[in-house]
C-alpha cells in the first residue's frame, strides 16, 4: 500500500500556523490572517467620530455610509477617511475622495424610489456625543466641526479653520 | 488538537465537511457583489497582502460580475465534488480576491478572513475522495476502484483539525489583542458600556438591547470580563474537548448577542461553527439510510 508523503501537508499546517502565531504575537496583519484587533482599544465616554450631512435645497441632511455611500459601509468609510486625513497631501486627497463619494450617493439617489434629490454640497464633520447611560444612537451630536467640503459645481473643499 | 493532526479520520468525514462549506459559503456570499469598487476613487485604494502587487484598483465592473458568477459556481461544483480539485482550486484564488477586495478601500473586516483560509485548505485536501460527482464517475468507469468512503487515513484528518485549530485561534487572538493593547483596564464596565453605547452611533444594530444593558454598570462588568475570558479560552480548547464544546457555545452566543447589541454580523464565521459538529454520526445515519435505500452515490 502507498504511504501518501506526509511532507505537503506538513508545510500547509506549519505555514499556516506559523504565520497566524506571528500575527497575534506581534498584532500585524497578513490577510487572510490576522491578530484580530477589533474592539481592543480603551473608549472613552465621549465618542469622536466623522459624519456626513449633505446640503440640499431643504438644508443639511446627515448621512450614512451603508445607506448612501455603497459599496463603503459606516466602519469603512469613515477609517478610510481618517486613513486620509493622516497621510501626506491630506487636504487634495481629502477634496478628492469627498468628490467621488458624492458622485457615489448621487448615483444611488437616483436609483431610489421616489428618487432622492441630488446634493449641492457634501460636508464631513468631525462630531462627538457623550457616551452616558440613556443614549439611544438618534441624539444630535453635542458637538461638530467641519473638516472638508465638496460642491455639486466646483468640488472644491473648503477645509475648516 | 495539534498533536492529532496526523491520526486517522474516515473520507466521509471530511467529504460531509466540504459539502457543508461550500454550501454555506455559497448561501452566505450569494448576495455578495462587489463591482461596485471600480466606481470608487483611487485616492481610497490602500491595498492589503498580495493585493499590493496590483497596479491599483480594478476598474472594469463586467470582469468583477464575471468573476462572481464564476466563483459562485465554483463554489457549488466544488459542494457536489464536480471536477473537483479545479474548482476547489477556482474557489480558493477567486475567494481570496473577492472577499479580500473590500479589504483594501481603507479597512479590514475581520469577517472574511476564515473563510478565505478554510477555502485553501479544503481546496490542497483530498476532500474530494467521497461522496463527490467525481468518484461516482470514476466509480463508473473503475468498478474495482479500491478507495471507499470508508477509507480511513490521516489526510482525511488534518484539513478538518487545521481549521477548528486556526478558527479557534481568531477568538484568542481577539482576546490577546485586547490584553495587549489595553490590559485588564479593558475589562471595566466604563469600558464595555462605551463600546456598547458607541456603536448605537456608529452602526445600526437591530436592537436597543446595547442602550438598556448599558445602564447596569455589574452587567458591564460581567460582559467585559467574560468577553476576554471566553476569548481566551479559545487558546486551551484546542487541546481539552470538553472546555472546547463550552467554548463554542459561549463563543457563539457571544457572536449572537454581538450582531443584536453592536449590529456587527460574523455570519461567515458560521462555517467554522460547522466543522466542529459531529459530522460522522449523521454520515453514520446517511449510511444506514443508503443501504436501505440502495443508493450508491459514494
Amino acid at each position: 500500500m502507498q504511504v501518501p508523503s506526509l511532507r505537503f501537508p506538513g508545510l500547509v499546517i506549519a505555514a499556516f500556523l506559523a504565520i497566524t502565531c506571528f500575527d497575534i504575537s506581534t498584532g500585524l496583519e497578513h490577510w487572510p490572517f490576522g491578530s484580530y484587533p477589533m474592539y481592543s482599544l480603551l473608549y472613552s465616554d465621549q465618542l469622536t467620530w466623522l459624519r456626513f450631512y449633505g446640503v440640499t435645497d431643504r438644508g443639511e441632511v446627515p448621512l450614512r455610509g451603508e445607506r448612501d455611500f455603497a459599496p463603503f459601509d459606516e466602519a469603512r468609510l469613515i477609517m478610510a477617511l481618517q486613513r486620509l486625513e493622516g497621510a501626506p497631501a491630506a487636504n487634495q486627497k481629502l477634496t478628492a475622495a469627498l468628490g467621488n463619494l458624492m458622485q457615489l450617493y448621487n448615483r444611488a439617489a437616483a436609483r431610489r424610489r421616489p428618487a432622492s434629490p441630488p446634493l449641492r454640497a457634501l460636508r464631513l464633520y468631525t462630531v462627538r456625543w457623550p457616551l452616558q447611560p440613556g443614549v439611544t444612537g438618534t441624539e444630535a451630536p453635542r458637538e461638530r466641526s467641519l473638516v472638508a467640503q465638496a460642491n455639486r459645481d466646483d468640488n472644491r473643499d473648503e477645509a475648516a479653520p | 488538537m495539534i498533536p492529532a493532526f496526523t491520526q486517522p479520520s474516515r473520507a466521509e468525514d471530511l467529504a460531509w465537511v466540504r459539502v457543508v462549506s461550500y454550501s454555506l459559503l455559497f448561501a452566505i456570499y450569494l448576495p455578495l457583489d462587489d463591482r461596485a469598487w471600480t466606481q470608487v476613487s483611487p485616492v481610497f485604494w490602500m491595498p492589503i497582502s498580495f493585493f499590493r502587487f496590483l497596479p491599483g484598483p480594478p476598474r472594469n465592473a463586467a470582469l468583477i460580475g464575471a468573476l462572481e458568477i464564476l466563483w459562485k459556481a465554483s463554489l457549488l461544483t466544488s459542494a457536489i465534488g464536480l471536477l473537483s480539485r479545479a474548482s476547489m482550486l477556482t474557489a480558493a484564488a477567486l475567494g481570496y480576491f473577492l472577499l479580500g477586495l473590500p479589504n483594501c478601500f481603507g479597512k479590514i473586516h475581520h469577517l472574511d478572513g476564515f473563510p478565505v483560509v478554510l477555502l485553501i485548505i479544503l481546496a490542497v485536501s483530498r476532500c474530494a475522495d467521497s461522496w463527490s460527482v467525481d468518484r461516482a464517475m470514476r466509480r463508473r468507469q473503475i468498478p474495482n476502484d479500491r478507495k471507499s468512503a470508508a477509507a480511513v487515513s490521516w489526510q482525511y484528518g488534518w484539513p478538518i483539525r487545521l481549521a477548528q485549530a486556526l478558527f479557534l485561534l481568531i477568538f484568542f487572538a481577539a482576546g490577546f489583542s485586547k490584553l495587549r493593547q489595553s490590559g485588564f483596564a479593558w475589562m471595566t464596565a466604563a469600558n464595555m458600556r462605551s463600546i456598547w453605547l458607541g456603536e448605537l452611533f456608529t452602526h445600526i444594530p437591530p436592537t436597543r438591547i446595547g442602550s438598556y444593558l448599558a445602564q447596569s454598570p455589574g452587567l458591564c462588568r460581567f460582559a467585559a470580563v467574560s468577553t476576554v475570558i471566553i476569548e481566551l479560552s479559545a487558546l486551551p480548547a484546542l487541546f481539552f474537548r470538553r472546555l472546547r464544546v463550552l467554548t463554542l457555545v459561549a463563543l457563539l452566543g457571544m457572536q449572537t448577542l454581538i450582531a443584536l447589541m453592536l449590529g456587527v454580523y460574523f455570519t461567515p464565521h458560521l462555517a467554522g461553527y460547522a466543522l466542529f459538529l459531529p459530522w460522522h454520526r449523521y454520515a453514520k445515519f446517511c449510511a444506514t439510510r443508503r443501504a436501505r435505500h440502495g443508493l450508491c452515490l459514494s
